[in-house]
């Protein structure tokens, strides 16, 4: 059996790239607070009523907050967790975390990414630089070692962190499934080497050919298991250069309720590319 | 009476200040003074810095000033892209001159909670976590930080939580600013509508303020950049930043 995945047919609709993920599994999710994350990818989780799913993500804001408020998600690392710009805490993963019901392992962001890197690199665990004094030791139980060639140091170490599957938003990716982001690629180039494969949603399919600029191909395809096109994916976020954040839309997520909830799952892009997938199927 | 120096204008001017010639400087997630800090002082002094930030930036000249001080706006312009995991490197090696980190309760040696008030376990307020602070306090040359608030719950004598430890180079609140010196925090200048007294009832830690007085006003410049930043005062008006 291959390692990789190496079809050259990957195309799947939203739904049955999320049908692949089972109940328990961890996702290491792509981008930055209300930029660029797999937010159709998210929402779909919740439609599909999947349960007991780990979050693992930098710095996640509406990602995390609507999983835990849809009851998805019931464990997370992750390092800072806010809506930004003016909405401040995300309210839905406050309370799960307050009441108990989202199990957290708090980290820094770069002590996140020394684990991811761990399991990139093949190894059982990463050094990861500063640290020291930080509550965040005591309750995760990490260990210092010292520097075995003699320099003195003391460095602390952090274990392996290998999401079940990485799961991207993606600019573009080309039929292959090669993958394209512009602009930065926040911490996705290592979730998509830590996991142990990779999901992808894509604005669309570049009909460019990447080998003309492979430079710009951030993830290739012997690494994707399947991608799915969808349009505005990132939305409330943005995706650049395509959408900036569509801020009256995250004021109304964050409405309490369920009504309000439901509302903005229906308002999402991907239905409207749904329905027109019927009215043409 | 309106106060004649905002409390939101003293912060982003007084962050802007802490900023060296020469120095990289780093403005993060959820940071939005610091942001406009950076970009007023390189409208504002003569001098030139290295100006990297969380979007990927390097010395960006964004179209529009964002909302989210994470938004892609802040790499246009960049002529490359320093993304996530170069920035955290780039200070852990100990490159960073100056890092901006937030922080809701701070300690008089200028450590930082960034997550939970009461127990971590058992939270009554579970906070955003630190990003960025338990790994770039330690490391970076200078961390500066801001609080938009000045009282005995978020300035404490000891923390709740210990998110990030290696003290603070400087704090900035609405009324005060203060520097490390001798690994503690001491008080460097209070805003010209407040006092020392107040500074001090306002504190839940002892402090130092030898050498303190009236902070300089702003100066036509720094005044004429911020105005630039904010035309309309929305920043301004969403902080809702007051003195007391």
């Amino acid at each position: 059996m291959s390692s990789g995945f190496a079809s050259k047919d990957k195309a799947v609709s939203l739904s049955e790239l999320v049908a692949l993920v089972p109940d328990g599994a961890s996702l290491g999710l792509g981008g930055s607070f209300l930029h660029r994350g797999p937010f159709a990818f998210v929402r779909e989780l919740i439609r599909q009523e999947k349960r007991n799913i780990e979050i693992i993500k930098q710095s996640p804001g509406y990602d995390i907050d609507i999983l835990c408020r849809a009851g998805v998600a019931a464990r997370a690392r992750c390092g800072i967790v806010a809506m930004e710009g003016n909405f401040g805490l995300a309210p839905g993963y406050r309370r799960a975390v307050e009441q108990g019901h989202l199990k957290l392992e708090e980290h820094a962001c770069a002590s996140l990414t020394a684990g991811l890197r761990a399991a990139a690199f093949g190894v059982p665990f990463m050094p990861c630089g500063g640290l020291h004094g930080s509550d965040l030791v005591r309750i995760n139980g990490w260990k210092a070692i010292d520097d075995p060639y003699g320099s003195g140091a003391t460095t602390y170490v952090i274990p392996a962190i290998a999401p079940d599957f990485a799961v991207i938003h993606a600019s573009s990716v080309d039929r292959q499934g090669n993958v394209r982001v512009a602009g930065t690629s926040h911490w996705d180039r290592i979730m998509t080497r830590a996991a142990k494969s990779v999901l992808v949603v894509a604005e669309e399919v570049s009909d460019e050919p990447f080998a003309d600029q492979p430079e710009l191909t951030v993830v290739p395809y012997f690494m994707v298991r399947n991608y799915a096109i969808v349009k505005h994916g990132a939305w409330p976020g943005s995706c650049w250069p395509f959408y900036p954040i569509d801020y009256p839309a995250v004021q109304a997520y964050l409405e309490d309720g369920a009504e309000a909830l439901a509302r903005h799952l229906d308002a999402a892009p991907e239905m409207a590319t749904r329905a027109e997938a019927r009215q043409h199927g | 009476m309106a106060e004649q120096w905002s409390g939101f204008s003293y912060i982003v001017t007084n962050l802007a200040r802490f900023i060296r010639p020469h120095e990289i400087t780093f403005s993060g997630v959820n940071s939005t003074p610091p942001m406009l800090a950076c970009l007023l002082a390189k409208r504002a002094y003569d001098w030139d810095f290295v100006y990297i930030n969380v979007a990927g930036g390097v010395d960006p000249e964004p179209s529009a000033i964002p909302v989210s001080s994470s938004d892609p706006l802040l790499a246009e312009g960049s002529a490359s892209i320093f993304a996530n995991e170069d920035f955290y490197d780039l200070c852990t090696r100990g490159r960073m001159d100056l890092t901006f980190l937030g922080a809701a309760q701070l300690d008089g040696s200028g450590c930082a909670n960034n997550s939970c008030i009461g127990e971590w376990a058992h939270p009554k307020v579970r906070l955003p976590g630190g990003g960025g602070g338990a790994v770039m306090l330690p490391t970076a040359r200078r961390a500066c930080t801001w609080r938009t608030e000045h009282s005995k719950r978020t300035l404490v004598e000891k923390l709740d939580f210990v998110t990030s430890w290696g003290g603070m180079h400087g704090v900035v609140t609405p009324i005060a600013v203060f520097v490390k010196r001798d690994g503690k925090l001491a008080l460097q200048s209070w805003h010209p509508e407040s006092s020392l007294d107040e500074v001090r009832q306002r504190t839940g830690f002892g402090f130092d303020a030898t050498g303190a007085g009236p902070t300089a006003p702003p100066t036509a410049r720094e005044r004429a950049a911020l105005q630039s930043l904010d035309p309309q005062g929305q920043f301004e008006r969403d902080a809702a930043i007051r003195l007391r």
